[in-house]
């Protein structure tokens, strides 16, 4: 702006043009305005995305949901080694807890109470991880802690997943 | 092709409308000359068509009336977006370096800036027509969708990408939905692409035209409406004979009862009464103890069957995104229920799980089975694709229990992904209807969620079974056969 104004004042005003003598030093302060302000504008493009109009895919059908998709995302947040998401974890940790439970009252045919317990204290496999993932005392197996350490996992998702395979195996032990 | 049709065109409306009531507008047009026309049509296209159409001399070229568009948005694309710092840059360098030829270079640049600046998105003025080569096809048909578009108003489109509105329920077989041209005022450009045809009403929404200047830095978002429709119904074929429960109406049919009366198999003996039929005596009994007793057996009576189909948004559900949904497992299994079910002499009526209303009530004869095809393939309800309102249980719960007929059991058809299903269909037990629950099984294994999705699914199944209400699943083999072999499981 002040360029512009100095710019007209000059073309009115000889005198001022006259002050503003094209030395070296005028203009090498003008080529390096140029070049920053230009690079300045320019740069506007950089963290800018183009704005298109995205027609989408009205060939494709509309896509259907997979049960269990929204459940899986839930499963990654809670998953995720990061601090937080406590109560993703402590909810989704009941949910599995009580699939838990139905399949040891039916494979024992025992009481939902003494399945609960045997849930609770770990009683009801023999992975450990599993166990772990209910248990109330129970660890972690180093072999477990050291893997979800190496890539990145949290202990958690190990505990699921062992869980997950066990209530499988329990489901499918069934006649 | 031969059953071709054009689309409804929707005529525009505001042509003679604008020009009845501008006249001085389009005087002054006309008498300021070509120029000032232009620069009017170009700066009123913000407002749309109507007001372009207004400046529009009276005699339009095209004999055909152009779509009502209906704007959506305008935005500039930042194509060019930095192109004048760029060149500020260069010129600023060479001034720098003393260099006169990279100042040259930085001008190209403000050539660019300057053309990119010039110039304005226009205002689609289209003709469209879509054309379907069936409008009734069967499930699984091919039809061909021919659209065209004429560019009826005066300017050019440079730069235009028409892109159709093909229903969410079909899928495209062949040809992309869309196409990307250049229009001169008249000329006009045609695309086809095939559909295969899949169950229910499939109504196609706005045709999509995005037109931008001759730089391609401004763009123009615009809808144009040309309503085509094909409804898909498929034929009904009864599969299987399905196992109804003792619940049945006064009416003789197919459903063994524990009334004694006329029938064909043995329920009771009790003493001979005057006017029974001869052929009833036991008479095995009468030359042992020389009494007269009479052989009841089991009457068969027909039953009242109300057919509930869950269309929650919930139940489109399918164990692969592509794959078919559980509503139309549920839809199509509901068909053969009802052909079977009509067929055997019951009354059979059609209600869904939806936030949209739907009631057929149970009747019988040849208009009952073709306005029950008729519901299970095009009604809202049950169309292919959820609804996308909002399901109020209480109230759908109210408001059924209501129509439900005293005497009527229900075949509640649902992919029974959340408890809800489960919790509505003990509800309906518990308030004397008997209850069958017929479940596709849309769940997998391949990850940890869908595991214990499965493992949900299987157990609301068990706790059903558990509540004395009958539970059915089917996942890949065919529904017919899940009956028959549950029929064999199932005492009566």
């Amino acid at each position: 702006m002040v360029a512009v104004a100095v710019g007209l004042l000059a073309a009115l005003d000889r005198g001022i043009a006259a002050a503003v003598s094209p030395t070296s030093a005028v203009v090498t302060l003008l080529g390096v305005l140029g070049v920053v302000q230009g690079v300045r504008y320019a740069n506007a493009r950089r963290d800018r995305r183009r704005l298109l109009t995205e027609p989408g895919e009205p060939e494709r059908r509309a896509p259907a949901a997979v049960p269990g998709s929204a459940l899986d995302e839930r499963i990654a947040r809670a998953a995720d080694p990061a601090p937080g998401g406590y109560r993703d974890r402590r909810d989704l940790r009941d949910r599995a807890r009580e699939i838990a439970v139905d399949a040891v009252a039916r494979d024992r045919n025992c009481s939902r109470e003494a399945a609960a317990t045997a849930v609770g204290d770990g009683t009801w496999t023999d992975d450990p991880a599993a166990a772990a993932f209910f248990g109330r005392r129970a660890e972690y197996p180093l072999r477990v802690r050291l893997s979800a350490g190496i890539r990145g996992r949290s202990n958690y998702w190990y505990g699921l997943r062992a869980a997950i395979d066990e209530i499988e195996r329990i489901e499918e032990g069934e006649p | 092709m031969s059953d071709s049709r054009d689309a409804a065109v929707a005529a525009e409306p505001d042509g003679s409308e604008g020009d009845g009531t501008r006249p001085s507008g389009a005087d002054r047009n006309d008498a300021t000359g070509s120029d000032a026309e232009d620069g009017n049509a170009t700066g009123a296209a913000g407002d749309g068509e109507r007001n372009r159409n207004a400046t529009d001399p009276a005699a339009t070229r095209s004999a055909e009336p152009s779509t009502e568009g209906n704007h959506r948005r305008e935005v500039a694309t930042d194509r060019w977006l930095g192109i004048a710092g760029a060149a500020l840059a260069l010129v600023g360098l060479g001034v720098l370096v003393r260099q006169p030829s990279l100042v040259l270079a930085g001008a190209v640049g403000v050539g660019y800036a300057v053309y990119a600046r010039t110039g304005e998105a226009p205002t689609p003025t289209l003709a469209v027509t879509r054309s379907v080569s069936d409008e009734a096809p069967a499930p699984g048909d091919e039809v061909r969708v021919t659209v065209r578009a004429e560019n009826a108003g005066e300017t050019a489109l440079p730069d235009l990408r028409l892109v159709d509105g093909v229903p969410p329920g079909l899928a495209v077989v062949d040809g992309p939905a869309r196409v990307a041209t250049a229009l001169r005022p008249g000329a006009a450009v045609t695309f086809e692409y095939t559909v295969r045809a899949a169950r229910g009403d499939h109504e196609w929404e706005p045709l999509t035209a995005i037109t931008r200047d001759v730089a391609g830095a401004r763009e123009r978002t615009t809808t144009l409406d040309a309503p085509t429709a094909i409804a898909c119904t498929p034929e009904l074929a009864a599969g299987g004979d399905l196992p109804l429960r003792g619940l049945t109406t006064v009416h003789h049919g197919r459903v063994p009862t524990d009334v004694g009366g006329a029938g064909v198999e043995f329920h009771a003996t009790r003493e001979y009464r005057r006017g029974d039929p001869l052929k009833r005596i036991d008479w095995n009994r009468r030359a042992r103890t020389g009494e007269l007793s009479t052989v009841e057996l089991r009457e068969e009576r027909a039953a009242t069957v109300v057919l509930l189909v869950d269309a929650r948004e919930s139940a489109y559900v399918a164990a692969d995104p592509d794959a078919e949904t559980a509503v139309e497992a549920s839809v199509a299994a509901a068909g053969q229920a009802f052909s079977a079910l009509l067929d055997g002499g019951d009354r059979v009526g059609i209600a869904a799980l939806s936030p949209l209303d739907c009631w057929l009530p149970p009747g019988s004869g040849t208009v009952h089975a073709a306005r029950g095809r008729e519901t299970l393939a095009t009604d809202p309800a049950l169309a292919p694709t959820p609804s996308g309102e909002r399901f109020y249980r209480s109230l759908w719960l109210r408001r059924f229990r209501r129509r439900l007929p005293g005497d009527a059991q229900v075949l509640f058809f649902t992919p029974l992904v959340d408890d809800t299903a489960a919790t509505l269909a003990r509800r309906i037990d518990a308030h004397g209807h008997l209850v069958t629950v017929l479940s596709p099984d849309p769940t997998t294994t391949e990850t940890a969620g869908r595991r214990l999705t499965a493992f949900e699914r299987r157990q609301r199944l068990r706790t059903l079974r558990s509540a004395g209400i009958r539970a059915l699943e089917w996942g890949d083999d065919s529904f017919p056969v899940a009956v028959a072999a549950a029929t064999r499981r199932w005492s009566r």
